[in-house]
């Protein structure tokens, strides 16, 4: 209990860790839902390993002293410019080739995540003196969040968050039925790359902070596991966000309580969650 | 009953990435008419449908769109191609239908909840407002499309093959609400099928896909056209 309290003390030592778990939980899962609705989840494995690649390449050439920022701007800000433009240009290769109807989507995204996984081991081996800094940042060391990146992100993902919710009904008749939304006077298109762009960032912000799969974990899991408890797109959004949050708390304090590495625990306590939901679901589908 | 003409095709070719499906389609729909479009699968008449509903653009020609304020269109698809996957109740399905009118961050308005309501009503369905989308039979399916069609309150409803797929006793209870909605309402209307029962006996209007062109008749015109392709030719 006396750690409980701790954790939401103002003077909590951890206290943007936990804000800047509780905001992923929050968010992502908004995002995620349209991951699991549009059955992209493949693509929700894959992009987080394009984001790695790029924090990887941006930490090898600010290491052989090729800046595309600044020489004393951060390393993290040139890690995050990288983590952007590699998703960003991931994310709208794979959906022009989608729209072109070029080969199998499964495979596309299979090729994605086994390259970027290759390139991010290369360039981490390539980068004998960042190597310790860039594996800290992939694992998803959740506990050094400075104040500027926890406001950065709490800009970023707020405006995703209104876009979102304010947006929903375009995103969604878009992504339901893109020929009605079409006879509704909505560009699919213009709507497709803002949701696009939306992921993109999300996710290239949320590797940064909290690591590749757990970013992963929060678009996932949360709206999986919400889908079997309501009915309605409006409290499946409402549930998938309190699920991320949530399990964001809940894995925040346990692994603080317990000394364990948050990122991993975050992950655990959302399919815990998610187990728990199924076996609750077949139990009273028995019962009846 | 209006006599301007909703939808005129003037030299029309249709067709996707430049490769033409079909060509010289000329034809007027009139307001408050009935039409159905009919032809074997695969001759292009979702093509056209979607051509008409400015989905795709045409190849060559013109389609003129009635008089004054743009056409309005109430689209029901085939509903095989609706991802059973989201968690829509009823109930939000023909919310949708309002999408087109209500800007961002405004929150559903009283207006709409009670069109939707109405549409639901008109449709026999408002009982099963809250039920999964998901979980419905096909001929529910189809009426709660047909609602959510009828909530853009549409100039011309447009229906790609609703009947196509349900039992029978389905089948002729939305052959009923359609025709209840075009008689009582004076609602033009198009509808596609590949099959010829299908066809209210009473429709004047049938546009036909025949070997890759389009003709126009009657009923008795097409059946007989159809009879002449089942006739076996000697070689």
């Amino acid at each position: 209990m006396e750690q409980f309290l701790e954790i939401l003390s103002p003077h909590f030592l951890l206290r943007n860790a936990f804000y800047a778990g509780l905001i992923v939980g929050l968010v992502c899962p908004q995002v995620g839902i349209f991951f699991v609705l549009r059955r992209m989840v493949l693509l929700g494995i894959a992009l987080p390993q394009v984001s790695n690649a790029g924090i990887a390449f941006a930490f090898l050439l600010h290491t052989i002293g090729w800046h595309f920022l600044p020489h004393m701007e951060s390393e993290k800000t040139m890690a995050l410019t990288g983590s952007i433009i590699f998703s960003l240009i991931a994310i709208f290769t794979l959906a022009i080739l989608e729209r072109k109807r070029k080969g199998f989507t499964e495979n596309r995204l299979g090729f994605t995540y086994v390259l970027a996984g290759a390139v991010s081991i290369l360039f981490v081996s390539w980068n004998p003196y960042g190597q310790t800094e860039v594996l800290s940042m992939l694992k998803g060391e959740i506990v050094s969040v400075p104040d500027f990146y926890l406001w950065s992100m709490l800009a970023v993902y707020g405006t995703i968050f209104i876009c979102i919710v304010g947006f929903h009904r375009n995103f969604v008749v878009v992504s339901y039925d893109s020929d009605m939304a079409t006879t509704l006077g909505k560009k699919v298109v213009l709507w497709d790359i803002l949701l696009y762009l939306i992921i993109g960032i999300i996710i290239s912000l949320g590797v940064m902070t909290v690591g590749p799969w757990v970013i992963f974990g929060f678009l996932l899991i949360p709206p999986v596991a919400a889908r079997m408890v309501v009915r309605g797109i409006l409290p499946f959004c409402i549930v998938s966000s309190a699920i991320g949050t949530a399990a964001s708390f809940i894995g925040f304090y346990i692994s603080y309580r317990f000394d364990l590495p948050t990122g991993p625990t975050d992950v655990a306590v959302l399919s815990s969650l998610l187990i728990t939901i199924c076996l609750g679901k077949t139990i009273a589908r028995f019962k009846r | 009953m209006n006599t301007d003409n909703c939808i005129t095709l003037e030299n029309v070719a249709i067709g996707y990435g430049g490769k033409v499906l079909l060509k010289d389609i000329n034809f007027p729909l009139k307001a408050g008419e009935f039409a159905v479009l009919f032809g074997p699968n695969g001759s292009g008449k979702t093509t056209l449908f979607k051509t008409i509903l400015r989905i795709i653009p045409p190849i060559h020609g013109t389609i003129i769109y009635g008089k004054g304020s743009p056409t309005r269109f109430g689209y029901v698809p085939q509903r095989q191609y609706l991802d059973e996957i989201y968690p829509f109740t009823a109930e939000e399905v023909v919310l949708m239908g309002t999408f087109g009118t209500r800007k961002p961050f405004c929150p559903t308005s009283k207006t709409d909840r009670l069109l939707v309501e109405q549409c639901l009503k008109d449709v026999g369905m408002l009982d099963l407002k809250k039920e999964f989308f998901s979980e419905m039979s096909g001929g529910q399916k189809q009426r709660i499309l047909i609602a959510r069609a009828l909530a853009t309150r549409p100039d011309i409803l447009l229906l790609d093959e609703p009947i196509t797929g349900i039992d029978i006793i389905a089948q002729k209870k939305i052959i009923e609400l359609i025709t209840e909605l075009h008689k009582k309402r004076q609602l033009t209307i198009m509808m596609i099928t590949h099959e010829v029962h299908h066809i209210p006996s009473w429709v004047k209007k049938i546009i036909h896909i025949h070997h890759y062109k389009v003709v126009l008749g009657s009923l008795e015109e097409i059946i007989s056209l159809s009879r002449i392709d089942e006739i076996p030719t000697q070689e």
